[in-house]
């Protein structure tokens, strides 16, 4: 403790490099924290995802649609519990930029399985009583003020059977979905009304969800599914809702490896620039340096104080930018459900600052511990 | 008396680019404990080196140097760091003071070295700072200080820690005659006080006259040495 004076004097003996220094590494730090927030938060939205809920799409793509017969056969498979027919397409509310995703579904009995939405009762009854009423996420009905018992209309290239591209829903209700890959803007409708609607495709879906009695059976399940339809002009692919996440993830790359490498490069630059400003530190501060040896301080205490010069401005910058990033996570989890910063990150970026701080100080400290006394009083 | 500092054979040379310049060569030299000395000479004549040999902050390429009975060339750097701490009080020329420390932590620097407490290292601080005439400047920074200030708080710091020897290399150079004339008085007081072995090193004469033995050295060999009634 009694070295502290010391110490602060030597850290604030240039305030704005300081204070320049000490910002620098404060954002790094809080750029380290956001980003192994994301990357964390992804994995966690990854692992979140049910791995017994399949989806039985075609094997050709996603969109390419499937014979609506197809799902008693489906359902007749050992370990299938429910089998849920969806349809989907795209439309925009009243500018070409408001896109909302359309999803048709059959809310028959015990299909709530087979989906990750959760809906109000008294919304599931008004949806399945009205055949033009529509279910709109929580999140799109606040985003345009919309009104339980609206008339939505909206505009798609997906016609109907009089030619019109324009689609009228009642906002029935709205619902929540705890799948964090699906997008917030969606409504529901019910699949028996789009089918008979629409002009084309009629009697197909683009993929039936199926929920699975054992969850621990799904991969088999899917594999059974596959292969039942092998061969056939239909030859589906069954995945289950973690590994289409895991595919999305891996359609936008490594993110892992992206992210480490930004986080490297961050580092690397910041130990370049506080080596730089620490060398450039030491180099003005020879004279006093050296009368603190003249005083009697020794070769390892004129080393240790460069030492904790360094970790004091290093590891304090680092956890303010990182206490920056924790509070930043909360807010950011708010559009981004799932996403937070585990402790480990703080600890991890607490323990690479004092590795910033070792290594940037490294050179000037051995310098200093190694100053010749009388040379560099002669320097003054 | 009893000597203090021995200087027996000594050289020391540095090296300039290629060139080996010879700065002491078999230099021989006896100062007695509670002496004041002023050592003289042109530049570059090895006061400083000679000076620096003295407290320790250099050491002899050939030679003995023995301080306060230390053969100092034996020690460790460490060692030497230590000695330095107990035994010599530095006074520069620039005063070499911390700038962002106020007078009264630049004076404690010295003590942080030992096992005092904070209130002991307070007392003695105050006691510094009273003996150089500074009790009510002890919170302010170098900057916010005369230079003649400045160098009663370095004076202060060589002190706090009571060592036996005073080393002051041109330690009123940089002041006016008045405020010089103040602070060798004090240097003075020290010696004839207080005990303490001082070696000035000076261009000016009348510098050299507070001291009561004055030595002139050039190209690194004593050319005189002489003993004066102090003004």
């Amino acid at each position: 403790m009694k070295y502290l004076p010391l110490l602060w004097s030597g850290i604030w003996r240039k305030p704005g490099r300081t204070i320049l220094i000490f910002l620098q590494i404060a954002v790094a730090f809080s750029l380290f924290g956001v980003l192994q927030g994301l990357a964390t938060g992804v994995q966690h939205a990854v692992r979140l995802a049910r791995a017994d809920l399949l989806l039985v799409h075609s094997r050709l793509n996603l969109w390419e649609p499937l014979p609506l017969g197809m799902l008693a056969e489906i359902q007749s498979l050992p370990g299938v519990h429910v089998v849920v027919p969806v349809s989907m397409f795209f439309a925009n509310y009243r500018m070409p930029t408001q896109h909302v995703g359309v999803v048709a579904i059959q809310s028959d009995k015990g299909w709530e399985s087979a989906f990750t939405y959760h809906i109000a009762a008294k919304y599931l009854a008004a949806l399945r009583k009205s055949r033009i009423g529509a279910l709109a996420r929580v999140e799109l009905a606040k985003k345009y003020g919309w009104k339980i018992g609206e008339r939505i209309t909206l505009i798609s290239d997906t016609k109907r059977t009089n030619g019109s591209t324009s689609w009228a829903f009642d906002l029935v209700g709205t619902y929540t979905d705890s799948d964090v890959g699906s997008g917030s803007d969606v409504i529901l409708i019910n699949y028996a009304y789009f089918n008979e609607a629409r002009a084309s495709d009629k009697g197909t879906v683009n993929h039936f969800n199926v929920s699975v009695s054992d969850p621990k059976q799904a991969a088999a399940v899917a594999e059974e599914i596959d292969h039942r339809f092998a061969n056939s002009p239909n030859e589906t692919e069954t995945d289950s809702l973690r590994a289409l996440a895991q595919m999305e993830l891996q359609s936008i790359g490594n993110l892992n490896f992206v992210i480490r490498a930004i986080i490297s490069a961050v580092l690397v630059a910041l130990l370049f620039a506080t080596a730089t400003t620490m060398i450039q530190s030491f180099r003005e501060r020879r004279p006093e340096l050296a009368v603190l040896k003249t005083l009697g301080f020794t070769d390892l205490a004129v080393f240790l104080l460069i030492l904790f010069e360094a970790l004091v401005v290093c590891v304090t910058a680092a956890a303010c930018g990182l206490a920056l990033a924790t509070l930043v996570f909360p807010m950011a989890s708010r559009f981004v459900p799932g996403l937070s910063m585990p402790p480990i990150i703080v600890e991890v970026g607490l323990a690479s600052a004092v590795a910033v701080a070792l290594i940037s100080a490294a050179v000037p400290a051995v310098a200093a511990a190694r100053l010749e006394v009388a040379a560099a009083l002669a320097d003054r | 008396m009893t000597s203090s500092i021995s200087l027996q054979d000594v050289s020391k040379h540095y090296t300039r680019g290629a060139a080996r310049v010879a700065v002491l060569e078999h230099f021989n030299l006896e100062i007695s404990a509670g002496e004041f000395v002023a050592i003289m000479g042109p530049s570059g004549s090895g006061k400083t080196t000679l000076l620096n040999l003295i407290g320790g902050l250099d050491r002899p390429d050939a030679g003995e140097v023995l301080v306060a009975g230390e053969r100092l060339g034996r020690l460790s750097s460490s060692a030497l760091s230590r000695w330095r701490a107990r035994h010599v009080g530095f006074i520069f020329q620039f005063y070499n003071l911390m700038p962002t420390m106020s007078a009264e932590r630049n004076t404690e620097l010295p003590l942080l070295l030992t096992s005092l407490s904070k209130s002991e290292r307070g007392r003695k601080v105050a006691a510094a700072l009273e003996l150089v005439g500074l009790s009510d400047r002890g919170k302010h920074k170098p900057g916010e200080l005369s230079g003649g200030q400045q160098q009663r708080v370095a004076i202060a710091r060589a002190l706090i820690a009571d060592p036996t020897i005073l080393v002051c290399d041109e330690p009123t150079g940089d002041l006016d005659r008045h405020t010089a004339e103040e602070i060798l008085a004090l240097l003075q007081t020290l010696n004839q006080h207080y005990a303490k072995t001082i070696i000035l090193v000076t261009h000016d004469p009348k510098a050299a006259g507070y001291a009561a033995r004055q030595l002139h050295i050039d190209k690194g060999q004593l050319i005189d040495d002489s003993a004066k009634v102090a003004v």
